[in-house]
C-alpha cells in the first residue's frame, strides 16, 4: 500500500507541487521567524559581548526591579567619591567611571545625523584604560583627550562626510556644544552599534554634557591576573556603599542584550501569528485536496475494500499520503525558511531595525518545531477526508457515480449559526455592556470561525448572486456560475482561504483608517496648541528640552508646554505615564480636570485620569504608591483628576521635574505652541523654523502637518503588516489554483462534450476563468464584509485607549476586492489552459 | 474490397476519400482506416457494423470531426474538413453536427431543456422554439424537461441527447453506439426515434453499432472489417445483418 501511496503522489505532480507550496510556506515564515529569533539573540549577545569584554565587574546602583518585568530598567547614578574605594579594592587593575546619554550628532552643515528606525542616538564616556573599552576600538584618529574632542562612530562619519579635525555641533538634554572629531569607532568589525549613533567624550567631558558632574552611571572594572569576574564582583560588592551593588561584566552584558531582545520581541511574535495565520489558510487547502482526492478515488478506494483492504487500511494509506507531503512541505519550508529569514531582516532594516550582522542561526529547535507543525498542520486537515474515504462502500467500484456534493448538514448550521450569533453578541456586550476588550477579541475570533462553519451553506446562495451577471457573458458565464454552486463545500473551503486573508488585510485597514481619523479628532478635541513641537525623525524617541526652550523664546510664541513620557509601576502595576509642565499645561491641553489643577505638581504630585480615579477609590489628596525602577518606591499625592487624556495617552501624568528626578536622562517627546493673541502664525512658524536651525532633533508642524505626520507612521505600519499578510492571500490563491486544476481533471469528460458540441477553447478557458473569479469573489466579498464589521468593532472597542473615530477606507476596501477578482483571474490561467486541451475523444469515448 | 455507393441523384452529406488513420510509426503501425472511401447520403439512416477493432468507430470519429485522418480528405457537406484549424472544426461541429455518445451525453449542471439547447446556446443563438418543441414532442420528454440529468433513466439521458443532436438541425448527426448502455425497449424507443427523424424529419443519421438489431433500424447497412469497408446492404433486416456478420467472423 505504501507504494501505492507514493506512486499516487508522483502521478499528479501539479497537485502535489501545490499542495507542497500551501504547506511549505507557512513552515517558511515559521522557520524565517524562529531563524530570525536566534540569529538576533546571538548577535545581540555577540555584540554586547565583544563590547564589554574588557569588564570584568561593574559597580552600580542597584534598580527596583529587573527588565525582565516589562516595565524598562535603569539604574539611579552612582557618587564619583566610590571609584576610589572600587581602586583599592585588591584585585582591580584598573577602574573608570562610565556615563552615557542623549547626544545627537550633526554634520558639518548643522544637519541632525538621524539614525534609521530611530534607533537611539547616544554619548558615552571613553575610559583612558584601553582595555575597559572591551571591542571599541578607534579605527581612526586618537581617543578624545580634552573636553572639546569627541570620536564618533565610523558609520556616521562615512555616511554623513565628518572627517576627522572637522568642528560639528553635539545636541545634549542640555546645551549644544560644538567639538572636533578626533577619532572614528569601531565595534569588533562593525562600524555602529546596531544601528545607532555614537559619541565618545573623556570622562569629565561626558559627566558634563551626559550626565551629572560628580556621579557616574556605573563604574567598569577590569581584574589584575589571576582574579576572576566573580571573584572581582564578589570583592567590589562588600565595599559598595548601601544602595549600590557589584555584578560582572558578563551579566551587564546579558542584561543589555536581554532588554534589546525583549524590545524586538513583539516582531518576533507578531511574525509568529503571521505564520500561524499562513499555516491556518494552508490547512484549508490541504484538506480541500484530500476531499477531492477521496472523492475522485472513491472506485479506486471501493475497489480496494473490495479485494479486502480495511476501512483501517484505507485511512491509514490517506493518512500516510498527508503525513509524507507533510514532512516534504516542511523540508521544503525549513528550506525557504532561510530565505525568509533573510528577507524579514531585510525588511526590517528597510523600516529602520538594523540587526548586527552574523551567520543565520539554525537550531535543533527550529528544524523540530517546523518539522512537527507543518506534518501535524497537515495530517490533521487530511484527517475528515481520510475518515470520510472508510465510508466508502466496496460496491461503488462497480457504480458509476459522478463525484457529487453532499449537502451540508442541519448539525453545522445550527453549530455554524450559534457560534456566529454568540460571538457577535460577545462583541456587542464587549463594546456597550462592559465587557472589556478581550471579549471583543474572543467575539471576533468566534465571528471568524462561526462564519467559516456557515461557509458551505451561503456559498451555493452567494455563488448564484455573484454570478447573476456573468450568465450575460452567455453560456461560459452560465456554466462558470452552475461549476461554482454545484460543490458548496468545495466552493466554500477554497474561498474560506481567501476570505480570512481579506479579512485580516481589511480589518487592519478599517484600524488603521480609524486610527488615523481619531488622531486628527484628538488634536482638535484635547488640545489648544496653534503649532507643535515634534521629532524631527518620526521614530526617533524625543528630542531635547533645549528646543522647547529655544522656541519659547521666540518673538509671538505666548508658551511652549512640553510633554514626554516614560513607564514605571502605578498601584502595583506597570504602565506608562506622562510628563507635564505645570506651569503652561492646562493652557495647552483641554485636560477637563473634574477637580484639582495641574498647577500644584510640584515634585511628588500627579494628576490621575477619572477612569484610575474610580478604579482605586482616589480623591485629591490621596496617596498613590508609585515605584520607579531607579528610584524605587514612593507615594505620590493626587492633585488633580481629569477627564480626557486624549492627547496624553495615559491614565497617569507627572511633572516633567518629576520624571527628571526619578528617570535621569530623559527628553521631551512633544510639545504644544501657543500663539500670542493676534501674532501672525505663517510668520511665527518661520521665526520658530530659523530658531530651530541650531536644534535639528525638532521640528515644528501645525495641526494638519502633524496629522499627516502620525498617518504616516500608521501607514508605514499598515503596509508592513498588509505585506505580512499577503503570504496568506497568495496560499489562498495557490488554494485555488489547486481546486480548479482538481475540479479540471474531475470533469475531463464533461469538458470534452462540451468541445464535442462546439464550445471553442477560447470558451472553455474563459467558463474556467469565470468559476475562478467567482471563487475569489466569494472569499473577497465576504472578507472584505467581515474586515469592515471586525475592524469597527476592534476600534470601537479602543474608545477608552484614543480611537474616539471610527472609518473605512472605502476605495482602499473596493481596490482589494477588485484585485481579488483580478488574482481570481491569473489563478485560472494554468487551470483553464489545461481545460482548454482536454483531449476531447478520450473524453467522450467510453472505454 | 472497396464499395463506392455514391449516387449522383442524391445529395452527399458526409464523405471520406481515401482516409487512412494508423496508430503508431514504421513497422508497429497499426490501420485503424486502410484507404476508406465511403459516401452518407442526405436523408438516410445509415448504420456502420463491424467486430471489436474494425474501425467502425474510428471512420465515425474522423468523418465527425473528432479526430483527424493521417491522410485523405474529409468532406461535410462540401466543406473539406481536414484542412480546418481546431477553432474552425469546433465551430463547425456546434453548428453543422449533432452527436449522441454511448454514454455520458448530458452535463449534470443542466437540466434536460438546458442541456438540449446547450449548442445553440454556446453559439450565442437563440432556439427555434417551435422545431425544438417538435423535437421534446417526438422523443416523449415534455414532462421531463426540467429535470437534471440524475434525475432522469438511462434512456431518458440518451434521448435528451438524440433530442440536443437534432436541436439546431445538423446537417449530420453521428451516434456513436448510442443503445450501448441501455436495455432492450429503451434502445428500441431511441432507435425509432432515430428513424422517425429521419423519415418524417428529413434529418441524417450515421450510427456506429455492433448490435444487429440496432442496425436493422438504418436504411443502409456498412460492414467494415480490419479497417475497410468490405460491404454494405439496404433496407436490412436484423437477421440477414446477423447472417452477414456471422460470415465476417465476429
Amino acid at each position: 500500500m505504501f507504494t501505492a501511496t507514493v506512486r499516487g503522489m508522483l502521478a499528479h505532480r501539479l497537485r502535489l507541487a501545490l499542495t507542497t507550496a500551501s504547506i511549505a510556506l507557512g513552515v517558511a515564515f515559521l522557520a524565517g521567524t524562529l531563524i530570525l529569533t536566534d540569529t538576533m539573540k546571538l548577535a545581540f549577545d555577540q555584540l554586547f559581548g565583544k563590547v564589554s569584554s574588557g569588564t570584568d565587574a561593574v559597580v552600580r546602583q542597584e534598580s527596583a526591579y529587573d527588565a525582565s518585568s516589562g516595565v524598562g530598567l535603569s539604574h539611579a547614578p552612582i557618587q564619583a567619591s566610590v571609584l576610589s574605594t572600587v581602586k583599592a579594592v585588591d584585585g582591580v587593575a584598573a577602574a573608570s567611571g562610565s556615563v552615557s546619554g542623549y547626544a545627537l550628532l550633526t554634520d558639518t552643515d548643522g544637519k541632525a545625523v538621524l539614525t534609521s528606525g530611530g534607533a537611539p542616538t547616544m554619548g558615552y564616556s571613553m575610559p583612558a584604560d584601553k582595555a575597559l573599552r572591551g571591542d571599541v576600538n578607534l579605527r581612526t584618529g586618537h581617543a578624545p583627550r580634552t573636553s572639546h574632542e569627541v570620536a564618533i562612530d565610523a558609520t556616521s562619519a562615512e555616511k554623513h562626510h565628518i572627517t576627522l579635525g572637522s568642528q560639528i555641533n553635539i545636541l545634549f538634554r542640555g546645551p549644544t556644544e560644538k567639538f572636533t572629531v578626533v577619532g572614528t569607532v569601531g565595534y569588533g568589525s562593525e562600524k555602529d552599534l546596531g544601528g545607532t549613533s555614537s559619541a565618545y567624550f573623556n570622562t569629565t567631558t561626558a559627566q558634563r554634557v551626559l550626565g551629572t558632574p560628580g556621579t557616574f552611571d556605573e563604574i567598569d572594572v577590569r581584574a589584575a591576573d589571576g582574579v576572576s569576574a566573580a571573584t572581582l564582583a564578589k570583592r567590589l560588592d562588600q565595599v559598595a556603599p548601601k544602595g549600590a551593588e557589584a555584578v560582572t561584566g558578563a551579566q551587564v552584558a546579558q542584561e543589555s542584550s536581554d532588554a534589546i531582545h525583549e524590545e524586538f520581541k513583539f516582531l518576533n511574535i507578531l511574525f509568529g501569528v503571521f505564520a500561524g495565520i499562513a499555516l491556518f489558510v494552508g490547512s484549508f487547502i490541504i484538506w480541500n485536496t484530500f476531499t477531492m482526492i477521496v472523492t475522485q478515488r472513491s472506485r479506486e478506494i471501493a475497489l480496494l475494500r473490495a479485494v479486502g483492504a480495511t476501512r483501517r487500511q484505507v485511512k491509514r494509506s490517506l493518512l500516510i499520503e498527508a503525513a509524507l507531503l507533510g514532512i516534504g512541505s516542511s523540508v521544503v519550508g525549513l528550506g525557504l525558511g532561510v530565505a525568509v529569514a533573510r528577507g524579514l531582516n531585510a525588511l526590517m532594516a528597510a523600516l529602520g531595525f538594523s540587526l548586527p550582522s552574523t551567520s543565520m542561526q539554525i537550531n535543533a529547535r527550529t528544524i523540530v518545531v517546523s518539522l512537527l507543525v507543518g506534518t501535524i498542520v497537515t495530517v490533521v486537515a487530511a484527517y475528515v477526508p481520510a475518515r470520510r474515504a472508510t465510508k466508502v462502500l466496496p460496491v461503488e467500484a462497480l457504480r458509476e457515480a459522478t463525484p457529487g456534493a453532499r449537502p451540508a448538514g442541519k448539525v453545522r448550521a445550527a453549530f455554524g449559526a450559534l457560534l456566529t450569533a454568540a460571538s457577535v453578541a460577545a462583541i456587542l456586550q464587549g463594546l456597550y455592556g462592559g465587557g472589556g476588550g478581550n471579549l471583543v477579541l474572543l467575539g471576533i475570533a468566534g465571528t471568524l470561525f462561526g462564519v467559516i462553519t456557515l461557509a458551505p451553506l451561503a456559498a451555493r446562495p452567494l455563488a448564484a448572486a455573484i454570478g447573476a451577471p456573468m450568465r450575460l457573458r452567455g453560456v461560459p458565464g452560465d456554466l462558470a456560475r452552475q461549476n461554482a454552486m454545484r460543490n458548496p463545500r468545495r466552493t466554500a473551503s477554497t474561498a474560506a482561504a481567501l476570505m480570512i486573508g481579506l479579512t485580516l488585510v481589511v480589518s487592519m485597514g478599517v484600524f488603521a483608517s480609524s486610527l488615523k481619523a481619531s488622531f486628527g479628532t484628538i488634536l482638535g478635541d484635547s488640545t489648544k496648541a496653534d503649532l507643535y513641537l515634534a521629532t524631527s525623525s518620526v521614530q526617533a524617541a524625543g528630542f531635547s528640552p533645549e528646543a522647547a526652550t529655544a522656541v519659547a523664546e521666540v518673538p509671538g510664541v505666548s508658551t511652549v508646554s512640553a510633554t514626554g513620557y516614560g513607564m514605571a509601576r502605578f498601584a502595583g502595576e506597570g504602565g506608562s505615564y506622562s510628563s507635564v509642565d505645570p506651569a503652561t499645561v492646562e493652557q495647552a491641553l483641554k485636560l477637563d480636570l473634574k477637580s484639582g489643577t495641574a498647577k500644584n505638581l510640584g515634585d511628588s504630585g500627579v494628576l490621575v485620569s477619572t477612569k484610575a480615579a474610580k478604579a482605586h477609590g482616589w480623591h485629591v489628596g490621596d496617596a498613590v504608591p508609585v515605584e520607579f525602577a531607579a528610584t524605587g518606591k514612593q507615594d505620590l499625592r493626587v492633585v488633580g483628576v481629569f477627564a480626557n487624556k486624549g492627547y496624553l495617552g495615559s491614565d497617569y501624568a507627572i511633572s516633567l521635574a518629576a520624571q527628571q528626578a526619578n528617570e535621569g536622562d530623559s527628553l521631551v517627546s512633544s510639545a504644544l505652541i501657543s500663539l500670542d493673541k493676534g501674532a501672525d502664525a505663517g510668520a511665527v512658524e518661520d521665526a520658530i523654523t530659523a530658531a530651530l536651525a541650531s536644534h535639528p532633533d525638532a521640528k515644528v508642524l501645525d495641526q494638519k502637518g502633524y496629522e499627516h505626520e502620525i498617518g504616516g507612521v500608521v501607514d508605514q505600519l499598515l503596509a508592513f503588516v498588509t505585506v505580512m499578510l499577503l503570504l496568506a492571500v497568495v496560499i489562498a490563491l495557490l488554494g485555488i489554483v489547486n481546486t480548479l486544476a482538481l475540479s479540471v481533471f474531475e470533469r475531463t469528460r464533461e469538458l470534452g462534450l462540451l468541445r464535442a458540441v462546439g464550445m471553442t477553447r477560447a470558451q472553455v478557458r474563459s467558463m474556467v476563468r469565470w468559476e475562478s473569479v467567482i471563487i475569489s469573489l466569494i472569499g473577497a466579498a465576504t472578507g472584505a464584509g467581515l474586515g469592515i464589521g471586525l475592524g469597527m468593532a476592534l476600534s470601537q472597542s479602543l474608545k477608552g485607549d484614543g480611537i474616539t473615530a471610527v472609518s473605512v477606507p472605502t476605495l482602499q476596501v473596493v481596490l482589494y476586492v477588485v484585485l481579488a477578482a483580478v488574482a481570481g483571474v491569473v489563478a485560472a490561467l494554468g487551470p483553464a489552459r489545461g481545460a482548454s486541451k482536454v483531449d476531447v475523444l478520450k473524453a467522450v469515448v467510453t472505454d | 474490397m472497396t464499395v463506392s455507393t455514391t449516387t449522383l441523384s442524391t445529395r452527399t452529406a458526409a464523405r471520406a476519400v481515401d482516409v487512412t488513420k494508423t496508430y503508431g510509426d514504421g513497422d508497429a503501425a497499426v490501420f485503424a482506416l486502410d484507404n476508406v472511401s465511403v459516401s452518407m447520403q442526405a436523408g438516410q439512416f445509415t448504420a456502420i457494423m463491424g467486430p471489436s477493432g474494425s474501425g467502425k468507430s474510428t471512420l465515425l470519429h474522423v468523418l465527425a470531426g473528432l479526430d483527424r485522418p493521417t491522410s485523405g480528405e474529409i468532406f461535410l457537406g462540401d466543406t473539406e474538413i481536414t484542412s480546418l484549424n481546431d477553432k474552425r472544426l469546433t465551430l463547425l461541429r456546434r453548428d453543422q453536427i449533432g452527436f449522441i455518445f454511448q454514454a455520458f451525453n448530458l452535463l449534470p449542471t443542466l437540466t434536460a431543456a438546458e442541456n438540449i439547447v446547450l449548442p445553440i446556446r454556446i453559439a450565442g443563438r437563440k432556439p427555434d422554439a417551435v422545431w425544438v418543441q417538435q423535437i421534446v414532442e417526438t422523443v416523449g420528454l415534455t414532462e421531463r424537461l426540467s429535470h437534471k440529468p440524475s434525475q432522469l433513466s438511462g434512456g431518458q439521458q440518451q434521448r435528451v441527447a438524440a433530442a440536443r443532436a437534432l436541436a439546431s438541425r445538423p446537417q449530420i448527426v453521428f451516434a456513436d453506439e448510442p443503445t450501448g448502455a441501455l436495455d432492450s425497449r429503451s434502445g428500441a424507443e431511441l432507435l425509432g426515434f432515430l428513424r422517425n427523424a429521419v423519415r418524417e424529419l428529413d434529418q441524417t443519421v450515421v450510427m456506429v453499432t455492433h448490435d444487429a438489431s440496432a442496425a436493422a433500424y438504418a436504411d443502409r447497412v456498412l460492414f467494415l472489417a480490419d479497417g475497410q469497408i468490405v460491404d454494405e446492404m439496404t433496407d436490412p433486416t436484423a437477421d440477414a445483418v446477423l447472417d452477414y456478420m456471422k460470415h465476417l467472423g465476429a
